[in-house]
């Protein structure tokens, strides 16, 4: 456990400040790790991750001897140090080659992690395509019904959201579009258990289409991985219930009769009270004007 | 690097940078072991703000060279950055400037080069013809009330010093009239006063038009005529004198807005690719430490 510093200076302290719970938090920031032996497939596939998650990422250049599954301390105490709650750590041994590990953090302690086996990795410097821009935040698909039913394929597309969704934005602008990560479940194997998963990222070229919408197209760009799932971690269900809390501040608070659909179209639903009649504006006559005062008329002072 | 304890004779030292030190120790990025980058301003340039909703961010990167002024509109991209468009002043001879290629004169020509030629590939020219009449006024581009906003650039000056009158500004100006929309104020141009914080706008546009090296070419001329003619020289060769500078430069400026395009120029016939040594190997390099400390055994002897 390590000590809570105290800040000796302004900067230093604006630095802690920073550091401690919010209502909104900062953006995540993930550590990629490299684990005691690797392999190339490996490096490739955490220097690509490391370039999608900038700059909201911390990359390791040397190796760690760390092994989430049976110690959590190690990244529990990476995590701290780095003020980040995703971790990716990549090793490679005999018994499980080329595995990846994508991990949360909450609080600093270990929430839940998946491991995976790259089974291919093809890097964005191989396809030598053009890639999107620096913190860009991507449009997200999964296909496959298991990433709504298996248990483990949830938590791994929970995962995966969290990992590459970036600083938060209540919109976007479309220029902003500039890649996209598609996520395919496999075929599941003889006993249920889930197949290889299929991650792929395009980048969203909008061309010229000669009405005012662009013609939009993919081009695949870099990492394209194929990932077979190895051990899970679930979270904790104490844990899980805290680290999904939604402060009160931000809370939306309930507003009566008024509802959304599911394409985001408002609908408000309006009562109306009884009339009253009494006081409804009707026609000037001349002829049926009261006079409240008994000011003479015009006519009366003419006599 | 590593403090040693001497012996009895020197005082006790604290072996302060152990084994374990350089061990862990982490170098720093290439670009800033070379001193090249500043990754703090980069950092700040690059990253699109949160509530910009994920806009690309460009930037005008201004550098020079002993003979050179690059502009460039330079956007990052995860594999590296992307330049939209650049501009040299040792283009500017092919729009009346000859001589004088790094001045702030060329400073500002090149930004407004930059300018035009981006624009241009964007299709913004004419929707954002910039500031054509110079007056040494400070303005930003706005936006047109129907049709697309201003290009949006921010300045790059890299690691040189943001003094008042520094050239690095006088692009930024060159690039702000052409119409990009570069979010400046008036306090880094030559002619403003740090204490009445006003801009003297007479000043400015004489920097514009090179007046500053015309009035140094007359007094020079007056005081030292062995002076003027090597500092001028070239000035001399190409038959410009302290009255032409300013058509000289108001005509370029409108040459470059008629036609901002990039001509690469001729290349000899005979010319041959330029091409990178290949590194020695470790063999040859050990090859060439032996011969070397031969020969100085010889010249020994």
């Amino acid at each position: 456990m390590l000590v809570k510093p105290k800040a000796k200076n302004a900067r230093s302290k604006r630095f802690l400040v920073n550091r401690e719970p919010k209502v909104v938090e900062n953006a995540k920031t993930a550590i990629i790790v490299r684990g005691s032996s690797t392999s190339q497939v490996i490096l490739d596939t955490l220097k690509d991750l490391y370039a999608l998650r900038k700059p909201n990422a911390v990359n390791f250049t040397k190796k760690n001897e760390i092994h989430p599954f049976d110690d959590e301390t190690g990244v529990e105490f990476f995590s701290r140090k780095n003020d980040c709650s995703l971790f990716a750590v990549g090793m490679h041994s005999k018994k499980r080659p080329h595995n990846l590990i994508l991990g949360r953090t909450f609080n600093h302690q270990l929430l839940d992690m998946v491991e995976l086996g790259v089974e291919k990795c093809v890097t964005m410097k191989a396809t030598g395509a053009q890639s999107c821009a620096i913190g860009a935040r991507p449009l997200m698909v999964f296909h496959g019904e298991t990433f709504a039913q298996n248990e483990t394929m949830i938590m791994l597309k929970n995962i995966l959201l969290d990992f590459f969704r970036g600083e938060e934005a209540d919109r976007v602008s479309l220029k902003g579009l500039e890649y996209a990560i598609t996520v395919t479940a496999g075929p599941p194997g003889a006993n249920g258990e889930p197949g290889l998963v299929f991650l792929r990222t395009y980048t969203v070229e909008l061309k010229k289409s000669g009405v005012r919408q662009p013609r939009v197209e993919l081009a695949p760009m870099g990492p394209a991985l194929d990932l077979r799932i190895r051990r899970v971690r679930f979270p904790n269900d104490d844990m899980w219930k805290q680290a999904i809390r939604v402060p009160r501040e931000i809370k939306e608070t309930k507003v009566k009769n008024i509802s959304r659909d599911g394409l985001g179209d408002k609908y408000g639903r309006v009562h109306v009270g009884k009339q009253d009649i009494s006081k409804l504006q009707t026609r000037k006559v001349k002829a049926l004007r009261q006079r409240l005062d008994n000011k003479p008329s015009k006519r009366q002072k003419t006599e | 690097m590593v403090g040693v304890a001497l012996g009895s004779a020197g005082p006790f030292v604290k072996l302060q940078k152990n084994k374990a030190y350089f061990k862990r120790y982490q170098v720093k990025y290439r670009r800033r072991r070379e001193g090249k980058t500043d990754y703090y301003a980069r950092k700040r340039l690059i990253a699109q703000a949160k509530n910009k909703y994920n806009a690309p961010k460009y930037r005008l990167v201004v550098r020079f060279t002993n003979t050179d002024v690059i502009c460039q509109i330079v956007y990052a991209k995860i594999q590296g950055d992307v330049v939209l468009a650049a501009a040299y002043s040792h283009e500017l001879p092919r729009y009346g400037i000859t001589v004088g290629l790094t001045n702030w004169a060329a400073a500002y020509a090149t930004g407004l080069l930059v300018a035009r030629r981006v624009l241009t590939k964007l299709g913004l020219a004419d929707k954002y013809e910039g500031f054509p009449e110079i007056d040494g006024s400070v303005q930003e581009v706005e936006a047109i009330e129907d049709g697309p906003r201003p290009f949006k650039a921010f300045l790059d000056v890299g690691l040189k010093r943001t003094t008042t009158g520094a050239k690095i500004f006088a692009a930024m100006k060159g690039a702000s009239d052409g119409g990009i929309f570069v979010p400046h104020s008036e306090s880094r141009f030559p002619g403003y006063d740090n204490e009445s914080k006003s801009l003297e706008a007479d000043t400015l546009r004489d920097y514009i038009y090179g007046g500053h090296v015309a009035e140094y070419m007359r007094s020079l001329k007056e005081e030292d005529e062995e002076r003027y003619k090597a500092q001028f020289s070239r000035f001399i060769k190409a038959g410009v004198s302290a009255d032409d500078l300013e058509e000289m430069y108001s005509k370029a400026h409108a040459a470059i807005r008629a036609d901002p395009s990039f001509q690469p120029t001729a290349k000899k016939a005979d010319a041959k690719p330029y091409r990178r040594q290949t590194p020695l190997n470790a063999k040859q390099r050990k090859d060439r430490v032996r011969q070397k400390i031969e020969a100085f055994k010889r010249a020994q002897e």
